[in-house]
């Protein structure tokens, strides 16, 4: 455990991530790592934060190491999606029972990596540990070894079981673990001034795929994504990258700055939700290429694209904005940028009332008080009951927040709109504001939502006698 | 050999086999002079443009089908939710053998009915003979309760007096002079399956309460407090029927329901046949009439009925199919005001629960355009949920839908943002739905069995609600009334969207990138 007990620290005092930075030393070495309450309802562990990390790697198998609800609730819940291989969806696991636990995992680890690398020939097994193992001792990172030795395969550790941490502290293990076992190992077989790698984009929904089109009419190359639609050697070559965009501020802030330090390739933070962040977000690719040695007119091509795409946007956004004008939003994001979808919401002429800055740095904070002009309304950690409350009262129009919150929201009679994985609409880039905008839209003009607010007809006698006027 | 003994290969194989499909593709080129492929695939196109469908529409005199059955079948409907009651046809037999199989086919339980086997001789001579013998037989070998007589086409044109001849039949002693036996004039040629229904169940109330054709006095109405329930002609009727005795009994009203087949359509395999099974009893038939007040379900099914309930002195209310919580709560509502019950929380709870679930699910379902097709009450009563889904219905087609129901599917959709972009299409038929469904694509169609045809022709995803429904089992058996059977409907449409989606995105590396665990 010392190797992983100096991991952890290590990332834990991640020198890239804002948030960290501003606290005092003491609790800098403590990190994001916040120590959940017993008996409080929590969010994931470690070992989910590793696997959503990196399981959207499409062509690899990825083999969980333990009993089998790790794996059994895990499978295939995100919809990250692929343009190519399907094996990513597939589930392995040793689904560990008594006899392990008692004996030991390891041989039967070992067996299921052989068998899975016989049957599938992928270019990589990716090992994921998981509580259990972890506690008995098994050594992930030796059989991982062994057997990449006897097979003859990239077969990657990933040591985030769950009890170390946060799903954000996995997130970041999982990185680690690409930047020890795969990033650097292979060669690109060409490489251009336009290679860039996007790092923290899960192409959920497939979100990239709505930015892809404009990287590609630029002529600008993604050498890998990390991980979203990702093949093993795309990661395994993407040190050969000019540039790089980090896309979820604090999930692999480690891999974006480690690679920079390692090979040079300089990254900045950015978003691809809403219509100022796209346009920025293509400016910095352009940019930071440009300074690599790109040519200058790639900056002029860029522009060119921006206001097109832009001037698109705004068009198609226009209808919904006279509809829209002055409702009121709320927002409960997770990992998406609070910020920028702040901003993206006023673009489409709602008020946005509250946001949550729960997984946001200082720094978005900052940003978010810009562009409300009022920090009274952010919330950090809103437990059900809290949020429950003031949804009740807030009186906004619509709730935007992920599935989980979904349900406190509705029992509450709040309009709702799912922004974070388990959607199935894709917001990202110019295309994808439009779509939030008419899902925004949408959902607002459901008629469900007056009813859900309204009491049964027989209940008051108010309601009663509008309802003998609806009648009649 | 392309059929080998020691194997036999059913209809689903045998002719996709290549002797079959050679032999046939020949046969078809030597002999049948086809049209060529160019000139079928031109006509088939045709046949998809709005040239073809304004054609279509102006057709006069042919009818392709068409969505609505005969009235002997709601006659037939009516009498079998009467206990111990042989529904009694005065005409063709073989009417008889297709509305039996109709409904076997639908509950997938037997129907008892018989039939007085007109022949050409009776359709010379009347068919008094016919009534007297058919009466007296059934009678013997069946031993009803009650027998309700409804007539085929054949005695309509012949214009026999069922009246006259029932009195004739019990004077030649074929059936006891007290034996119920009430009427009604139900030709295939006017109406539907519907007017049957009204016709028959009218026949019935009026052979109770004035007076059993004149063998008993009237009788006197005297208000008791109770509540007569109708639920119309309904493919959903044992599920129906259930639901509403449990909404009835946790509000504690006290009621009659008349005509109650749910029981005979719901019998249990335990080793014994029950031809009768359930039903409305005599006594509560004829003691209706003291109830405060009746509701019917379904307003074109009972037209004339709800009149002489009324001419009877009660008052009526009727709805049309109501479906989804807005409809659910008008009819709670009226039952409440009717009977000076209270509804209980535990309603209120399902009514929160239909709500919670369809907020759950609104996404997919808001903004998705339906067609519909169906039953007049009943299309009412599902676009009336459509719209409170948000849904946009485009397409509303009722073959026995008339003017009246046109011009209330209309005010119900000016009534909604989501119904402007919504025609109506009263007397039409699924030719004409086929035509629209080309013209004006919709992203699901909402009918029944029937339906099949269209959604395969024109590739519109179908969700089977109404009557009859052939090709699914068991689904009469869960409600599409109150709160429950809202989320039934809700559940029938989501599953169909998801379905839908499954099946768009389930190519193996070509589109199941979209091939989701979570929808």
């Amino acid at each position: 455990m010392s190797t992983l007990g100096s991991k952890i620290q290590q990332v834990l005092n991640e020198p890239g991530c804002a948030t960290n930075q501003a606290k005092p030393s003491f609790d800098r070495k403590k990190g994001c790592n916040r120590l959940l309450a017993p008996g409080a309802a929590a969010g994931g562990c470690a070992f989910d934060g590793a696997k959503i990390a990196l399981q959207p790697i499409t062509d690899v198998v990825h083999l969980i190491h333990g009993p089998i609800n790790c794996e059994g609730h895990s499978w295939d819940g995100r919809g990250a999606k692929s343009s190519g291989s399907n094996l990513y969806r597939t589930s392995f696991t040793t689904a560990m029972t008594e006899q392990d636990i008692i004996f030991g995992g390891e041989k039967h680890l070992y067996k299921a990596i052989k068998e899975a690398v016989r049957k599938y020939n992928p270019p990589a097994v990716f090992v994921y540990q998981t509580c259990v193992p972890a506690m008995i001792g098994d050594d992930l990172e030796a059989v991982c070894k062994a057997a990449a030795k006897k097979l003859g395969k990239p077969v990657i550790p990933v040591n985030a079981p769950g009890f170390v941490g946060s799903k954000n502290l996995g997130n970041k293990l999982a990185g680690e673990a690409l930047l020890d076992y795969v990033i650097g190992t292979e060669e690109p077989a060409d490489v251009t001034p336009y290679d860039i790698n996007i790092i923290g984009e899960y192409n959920l929904s497939g979100e990239l795929w709505q930015v892809k089109p404009l990287l590609d009419e630029l002529g600008i190359r993604i050498l890998a994504c990390i991980s979203g639609d990702a093949k093993y050697h795309e990661i395994a070559r993407s040190h050969r990258a000019r540039a790089a965009m980090m896309v979820c501020s604090k999930a692999m802030i480690n891999v974006a700055r480690k690679m920079e330090e390692r090979y040079g390739i300089p990254y900045f933070e950015g978003s691809f939700y809403g219509i100022g962040d796209m346009s920025d977000s293509l400016r910095r690719i352009a940019q930071l290429l440009v300074e690599r040695g790109a040519p200058a007119e790639l900056l002029g091509r860029t522009e060119a694209v921006i206001a097109r795409e832009e001037a698109r946007a705004w068009e198609r956004i226009a209808p919904f904005k006279m509809r829209r004008a002055g409702k009121r939003a709320l927002l409960f994001t997770g990992g998406v940028k609070s910020w920028s979808v702040v901003a993206a919401m006023q673009e489409a002429g709602l008020t946005v009332i509250g946001t949550s800055v729960k997984k946001s740095t200082l720094d978005d904070k900052e940003r978010i008080k810009e562009i409300m002009k009022d920090d009274a309304h952010m919330f950090d950690d809103l437990k059900p009951r809290e949020m429950y409350k003031m949804l009740k009262e807030a009186r906004a129009d619509i709730m935007l927040s992920g599935g989980r919150t979904q349900f406190v929201a509705l029992k509450a009679k709040m309009p709702w709109l799912d922004i974070n994985q388990e959607r199935h609409h894709a917001y990202a880039g110019y295309e994808g504001m439009v779509a939030l905008v008419s899902e925004i839209d949408k959902s607002l003009s459901s008629p469900i939502w007056e009813q859900i607010r309204k009491p049964a007809p027989w209940e008051s006698s108010i309601a009663q006698n509008e309802f003998a006027i609806h009648v009649a | 050999m392309t059929q080998n003994a020691d194997k036999v290969i059913d209809h689903f194989e045998l002719f996709r086999s290549s002797e079959y499909t050679e032999m046939l593709a020949n046969k078809k080129c030597m002999f049948e002079d086809p049209v060529p492929t160019k000139e079928f695939e031109r006509v088939k196109e045709w046949t998809e443009s709005d040239d073809y469908r304004e054609k279509n529409f102006a057709r006069e005199h042919l009818v392709i089908n068409p969505a609505k059955a005969c009235q002997p079948l709601g006659a037939l409907f009516v009498a079998l939710g009467f206990e111990g009651t042989l529904p009694f046809i005065h005409g063709s037999q073989g009417c008889a053998a297709y509305f039996r199989s109709h409904f076997s086919r639908h509950f997938k339980e037997p129907t008892a009915a018989v039939c007085s086997s007109m022949t050409e001789d009776a359709a010379v001579l009347g068919g008094l003979s016919n009534m007297i013998d058919g009466l007296a037989n059934s009678y013997t070998l069946y031993k009803p309760k009650m027998i309700a007589v409804s007539t085929t086409c054949m005695a309509e044109v012949i214009g026999d007096d069922i009246n006259a001849f029932i009195k004739g039949a019990k004077e030649k002693g074929s059936v006891p002079m007290e034996l119920d036996v009430p009427f009604a004039h139900t030709p295939s040629f006017v109406g539907s399956h519907i007017t049957g229904y009204d016709n028959a169940l009218k026949g019935i109330i009026e052979h109770f309460w004035n007076g059993k054709a004149g063998t008993a006095p009237k009788l006197e109405r005297k208000a008791n407090g109770k509540l007569n329930f109708i639920g119309g002609f309904d493919g959903y009727t044992v599920g129906n029927m259930h639901e509403i005795k449990r909404l009835f009994d946790l509000m504690g009203v006290e009621y009659t329901i008349l005509s109650d087949a749910s029981d005979v359509w719901d019998t249990p395999s335990d080793g014994e046949f029950r031809m009768y099974d359930g039903g409305t009893t005599l006594a509560d038939a004829a003691n209706a009439i003291h109830a405060n007040a009746t509701i019917s379900m379904q307003e074109f099914c009972t037209e004339k009925t709800l009149d002489v309930i009324e001419a009877a002195g009660q008052e009526t209310v009727a709805f049309n199919h109501p479906i989804g919580v807005e409809a659910t709560d008008r009819f709670l509502m009226e039952v409440a005001r009717l009977t000076g019950k209270t509804i209980p929380d535990s309603i209120r709870k399902e009514r929160g629960r239909l709500v919670d679930a369809i907020a759950d699910s609104s996404a997919h379902i808001h903004g998705k355009k339906f067609a519909l097709f169906g039953d007049p009450d009943l299309t009412l009563g599902l676009a009336g949920f459509l719209l409170e889904l948000g849904a946009e219905p485009v397409h509303i087609l009722s073959t026995n839908g008339g003017q009246a129901w046109q011009e209330k599917v209309e005010a119900l959709l000016a009534a909604s943002p989501f119904g402007k972009n919504c025609h109506v299409y009263s007397g039409k038929d699924l030719w004409h739905m086929r035509s629209l469904l080309f013209t004006e694509r919709v992203d699901f169609l909402i009918g029944s069995t029937y339906g099949k045809f269209l959604e395969r022709d024109t590739k519109t995803p179908l969700i089977r609600l109404g009557f009859p429904i052939f090709d699914r089992h068991h689904h009469h058996r869960s409600p599409v009334w109150g709160y429950q059977g809202g989320l039934n409907v809700l559940v029938k449409i989501l599953d169909r969207i998801f379905d839908h989606m499954d099946q768009t995105t389930n190519e193996v590396g070509k589109t199941d990138y979209s091939f989701d665990i979570i929808r």
